[in-house]
């Protein structure tokens, strides 16, 4: 949720070839791979991009910083989203 | 594949009927007697050392040839994604599809089509190749496009690397856009 709130992310990622999620009991969270030691954060850019990509995977890691319990962050951007898209 | 796998399947069915003697099928009854005697004899001149040198140059070169591939094997893949900075990845495609609404935004560029290679050091490697008409002046326009692509993507953050261009002359009625 932290993720998908900073400016410039449209939507968490869905990998290309596989589908980086972390299970849960049983819930799914698509988008985000916890390890014991790092987070990697898939998301989808919004095109055009608010503000360059470094600074919004920056936002992010400050963003789940607070969750993320002493752990690496590693944003991945996926894909990117053109805005017009959005009203077909 | 799949042929090459059940090819090997039905070897290996008849490999195990003939090891172990069933259905009357016999190992010794196979027509392998020559090429066993001729494995036994070479293995013996090895093991004499009375081998020919054409026969020693190819088992030189087998070595060789092994040994480079064990070296090759070893070398560690490619990156898949393109790093930008510490801990911030983006996908080859993205890099792709913004390198190629940058090109095609450049005067005189019809279409595009690019090549991304990711590196283990930051920044990716970007094969361009772009098409304009025939007769324009390549020189200005690959410079264009150089410093514009490298502008773009530096402001969005995307790093390059290595920026190679290639431009090439097509029809117009071939290309993405026939006027730019």
């Amino acid at each position: 949720m932290a993720a998908l709130a900073t400016e410039g992310v449209y939507s968490l990622g869905h990998g290309r070839f596989v589908e980086p999620a972390t299970y849960e009991g049983s819930e799914k969270v698509s988008g985000v791979v916890v390890g014991p030691d790092d987070i990697e954060i898939h998301i989808v850019a919004r095109y055009p991009l608010p503000r360059p990509i470094p600074e919004i995977a920056e936002k992010i890691r400050e963003r789940v910083a607070p969750e993320a319990g002493g752990r690496k962050t590693r944003v991945v951007v996926d894909d990117l989203e053109v805005a017009e898209d959005e009203s077909l | 594949m799949i042929l090459l796998f059940a090819g090997l399947f039905v070897l290996g069915v008849y490999t195990v009927v003939y090891a172990f003697d069933l259905f009357d099928y016999k190992l010794a009854s196979l027509p392998i007697s020559d090429f066993s005697s001729g494995l036994a004899n070479f293995v013996k001149n090895v093991e004499k050392g009375t081998l020919s040198v054409a026969t020693v140059t190819i088992l030189v070169l087998l070595a060789v040839l092994g040994l480079l591939w064990f070296i090759a094997e070893l070398r560690p893949t490619a990156p898949r994604r393109v790093r930008m900075g510490s801990g911030t990845y983006v996908t080859r495609g993205v890099v792709e599809e913004e390198v190629s609404t940058v090109a095609e935004q450049v005067t005189g560029v019809l279409g595009s089509s690019v090549g991304v290679k990711a590196k283990r050091s930051p920044g990716a490697q970007v094969d361009l190749e772009a098409r304009v008409r025939r007769g324009e002046d390549l020189k200005t326009i690959n410079s264009n496009l150089r410093s514009t692509v490298q502008e773009q993507l530096s402001e969005k953050g995307l790093p390059v690397s290595k920026l190679k261009i290639k431009l090439v002359e097509a029809d117009p009625r071939q290309t993405k856009a026939r006027v730019q």
